[in-house]
């Protein structure tokens, strides 16, 4: 049974973001048969999304109607609800009490459908939709992409009329959400733009048919002829299996390994395919599967700076005081939740790392440990009047309590041994004796806590 | 003793001892300021309105379309018959008089975005507007960079975070946004101590590669704090966030750092309300600390090598709105200034205001035609690879 903490402490990362102190030593010697239910099984009774944030009857009025002021206000308002969805979603996957495989699917699935939006309760709602389907039907789940405001609005969907097509939802569609590149021509492009003409939304962002502006008529799209419709041009996309390849390739990327092996990607197509696009099976598959735990795909994955935060919540129990901060950490280490570089979502692996965001990520637990000068700026809103401030400090309560209690042994060395375990996917490039100086050995509880900081400082804590 | 002996030695004397990529790229050529072309990219962030930057003062459409935003035919600073500065850029004039100022009019790309996001990622990236590109040009140009010579440094971002434009396949621009501050994020002495023990990093893991990125870092912060304090400026900069970051720029040339290009940015152009007043503010700014600047690398010889390039991702509507300000737009004027432009004064003729599309300038020159220009002529590399497509270029430097 030796290595089998590590896959488990591999599951748990891939399918969530790490475990707590307490749950690691709980769950270790658990098989992985054992794991994968828990995950699951969670998954299915986390489903209700809550939030502090009140949805204003404001935010339904047009913003041609307002005055000035009026418009000012309503958009600070809109910005700082967007803060707290920002920070509650963190804190969400941070937090034992709520499912960390549901939490994982929906960030993925949101930088699959990748989608910049400005409103909180436009954003709420599509956190929603992506919740209600990241383990569900991946036809129901494009179905209802088509269908919500925030996407329909981000690409355009509501300029698409019978008169005057627009196709940058139906290009998005196929180029990144479903089929991929190289798989259809400009003309089914415009034809597939036709099919999606009078998907709307309204004011109070629900979906909206608009018949009057939906062209009826004829049209040839992928080799076959009808009077398609939005529905009918998915249905044709996900009977070609390269949708199925597409995606179980952007998953393998994702939960596996940034080295594709295409040969493990057709097989996982198949299996996708044959499911009629089960996600849960597919994701259950992947990671009951012998070759998931390979060791060349074992702590080899740069974290996210969402997987990177939400690990260090668990890992001390961090709570922050104010959400600007943690929108703060989300802005400089380049992943702001509803706001994706643009429609093709956050590049990952190395694209995450320059060196002002590792520096940022190797002193992160220090400048929350000791509310230690930050001193930086985020990049400028475009839309800011001004350059904004420095922030300055991160206010924050963490906990170091569970570790003391997990780790305290009467061997200092073996409680090196086992923090260095339950923190690292792997054993640290440098011995113990390294640690010495960077650490206080007066009592067990200093020692351990001055550890932890200096782990979670390494490198190799970047990777899961 | 010699610049190169000095780097040496001073390398030798910090903290980063052992570290083989950041010694090997100085026993190669010269890469200083002084060897070769210096670019500077400063970025107006929000879209500037271009026509209120530089004012079509013979033109009735031009006051038809503006009736209180418009700058007066007495105000305008006149260039030539029809066309004039903005009163704010009073300290451009001079610039443009020497012949060391070239303005490019109608500047944009097919199938405009109105989305600064998108526009700026645009112009970033040099993708077309319907590809999505998650590289930037400056990044894919030191890519192009002898392997092992790629320094990060080799263009710096003065900001605390990276843009997409310095960002590339496999190399990074590096961001700081002075150099105290970046001595401050890299004094970790864990960091530090972590990095040397790991000497030789190999880049081939992931995490092979952050303890290399640590280790340049920790490099490259040494060497710049280093070159920040050979040169002290002897010319006023206007005491504003820009002129400071203008000015760190002028004495790390002076220095004879090696960097190739610099990117700065000034923040504030989305005017969509009472336009006049704030982009007169930033106007000014913009202007005062251009002025200085020149004058600085011109008091140090540097002039001649250098080229800065003043872009927005993009212009505002031709029409003003009702609240005194203008609403995003398309093509827009770009600027670039240094010693040895190939047509100074106007580049090409001004917008056409009587040709709109819906409301907007339509474009006459592709943004990347003059990327390519850069790339070729100034920096002396293949835009065909960088830019990932053929540009024709044209005759700026």
């Amino acid at each position: 049974m030796t290595g089998s903490s590590n896959h488990i402490k591999h599951l748990y990362w891939r399918a969530g973001f790490g475990l707590t102190p307490q749950e690691w030593h709980s769950r270790k010697r658990w098989s992985i048969s054992k794991a994968v239910d828990q995950l699951f099984e969670k998954a299915a009774q986390d489903k209700m999304l809550s939030t502090k944030v009140k949805n204003a009857k404001l935010s339904e009025v047009r913003m041609k109607d307002l005055s000035r002021e009026e418009k000012k206000q309503l958009m600070k308002e809109g910005r700082q609800k967007l803060r707290v969805l920002r920070s509650e979603w963190i804190e969400r996957m941070g937090n034992s009490n709520h499912s960390a495989l549901l939490e994982k699917m929906c960030l993925f699935w949101h930088g699959h459908f990748a989608c910049t939006t400005k409103g909180p309760k436009l954003a709420f709602q599509q956190m929603q939709t992506i919740r209600r389907h990241a383990l569900g039907n991946f036809r129901e789940f494009v179905k209802a992409i088509a269908r919500d405001a925030s996407m329909i609005r981000f690409l355009n969907n509501q300029q698409n009329r019978k008169r005057k097509p627009n196709e940058n939802f139906a290009r998005e569609l196929m180029e990144l959400f479903t089929i991929g590149r190289g798989h259809y021509t400009e003309q089914d492009i415009k034809e597939a733009a036709r099919a999606f003409t009078g998907w709307s939304s309204n004011l109070q962002g629900a979906f909206i048919f608009r018949k009057r502006q939906h062209d009826f008529g004829t049209k040839t799209f992928m080799g076959r002829t009808g009077a398609f419709d939005g529905d009918d041009i998915i249905d044709r996309l996900l009977e070609r299996k390269e949708t199925a390849q597409h995606i179980c390739r952007k998953i393998y990327r994702y939960f596996v390994s940034d080295q594709v092996d295409e040969r493990r990607v057709a097989a996982l197509s198949d299996f996708f395919y044959r499911s009629n696009y089960d996600i849960r099976a597919l994701m259950r598959h992947i990671f009951e599967s012998d070759w998931f735990y390979n060791p060349a795909h074992i702590g080899t994955r740069i974290k996210s700076p969402a997987e990177l935060l939400a690990g260090i919540i668990r890992n001390l129990k961090v709570e922050v005081k104010d959400e600007k901060a943690i929108v703060f950490m989300q802005h400089i280490l380049g992943q702001v939740p509803f706001d994706p570089p643009n429609v093709a979502g956050w590049p990952g692996g190395r694209q995450w790392i320059d060196n002002s965001t590792l520096m940022v990520r190797l002193n992160l637990v220090n400048y929350l440990v000791s509310g230690s000068d930050v001193n930086l700026r985020a990049k400028d809103e475009f839309e800011a009047a001004q350059r904004g401030k420095a922030f300055r400090k991160i206010q924050a309560d963490l906990d170091f309590e569970p570790i003391i209690q997990a780790f305290e042994q009467q061997n200092l060395n073996d409680s090196f041994k086992e923090l260095a375990d339950y923190l690292l996917m792997a054993p640290p490039s440098v011995s113990k004796d390294f640690f010495d100086p960077f650490t206080i050995k007066q009592s067990r509880a200093a020692y351990l806590k001055t550890l932890s900081v200096r782990l979670m400082s390494l490198p190799e804590y970047q990777l899961c | 003793m010699k610049r190169r002996d000095f780097l040496k030695a001073s390398a030798l004397a910090s903290s980063t001892l052992m570290v083989p990529s950041f010694l090997k790229a100085y026993n190669g050529q010269n890469n200083g300021s002084r060897g070769g072309k210096n670019l500077v990219v400063v970025q107006l962030s929000g879209g500037n309105d271009g026509l209120n930057t530089i004012i079509p003062f013979q033109n009735d459409i031009y006051y038809q379309s503006r009736p209180s935003l418009s700058i007066s035919k007495g105000e305008v600073l006149k260039i030539n018959g029809e066309m004039g500065f903005n009163p704010a850029l009073k300290a451009l004039q001079p610039l443009y008089d020497q012949g060391l100022m070239s303005i490019v009019n109608s500047v944009g790309y097919p199938n405009p975005d109105r989305s600064h996001f998108r526009s700026m990622d645009i112009w970033h990236t040099a993708s077309n507007s319907d590809e999505h590109w998650s590289n930037g040009w400056i990044g894919r140009y030191l890519d192009s960079q002898c392997s092992g010579c790629q320094l990060a440094h080799h263009a710096l971002e003065v900001d605390d975070g990276l843009s997409l434009a310095l960002k590339g396949e496999q190399g990074r621009g590096f961001a700081m946004s002075n150099v105290n501050q970046l001595k401050k994020t890299t004094s970790n002495r864990f960091l530090q101590a972590i990095g040397q023990q790991h000497g030789l990093a190999d880049d081939h893991h992931n995490v092979g590669y952050l303890y290399k990125t640590l280790i340049d870092t920790h490099a490259s912060a040494d060497y710049l704090y280093q070159q920040s304090r050979l040169h002290k400026s002897k010319v006023a900069y206007p005491a504003n966030a820009f002129g400071r970051d203008l000015k760190q720029i002028a004495e790390l040339m002076t220095a004879d750092s090696d960097i190739k290009i610099y990117y700065v940015s000034l923040t504030g152009f989305d005017t969509h309300v009472n336009q006049k007043n704030q982009q007169a503010r930033l106007l000014q700014q913009y202007a005062e600390g251009m002025a200085a600047f020149v004058k600085d690398l011109q008091q140090n010889r540097l002039l001649d090598d250098t080229l800065i390039m003043t872009f927005s991702e993009f212009g505002r509507r031709v029409r003003q709105n009702a609240s005194g300000g203008t609403d995003h737009g398309t093509a827009n004027n770009l600027f670039l200034m240094g010693g040895r432009l190939q047509k100074p004064g106007f580049f090409n003729e001004a917008p056409d205001l009587s040709r709109l599309d819906q409301g907007d300038l339509i474009y006459q020159v592709d943004f990347r035609d003059i990327y390519a220009s850069i790339i070729d002529r100034w920096l002396g590399e293949s835009s065909k690879e960088i830019l990932k497509r053929k540009f024709k270029g044209m005759p700026i430097v």
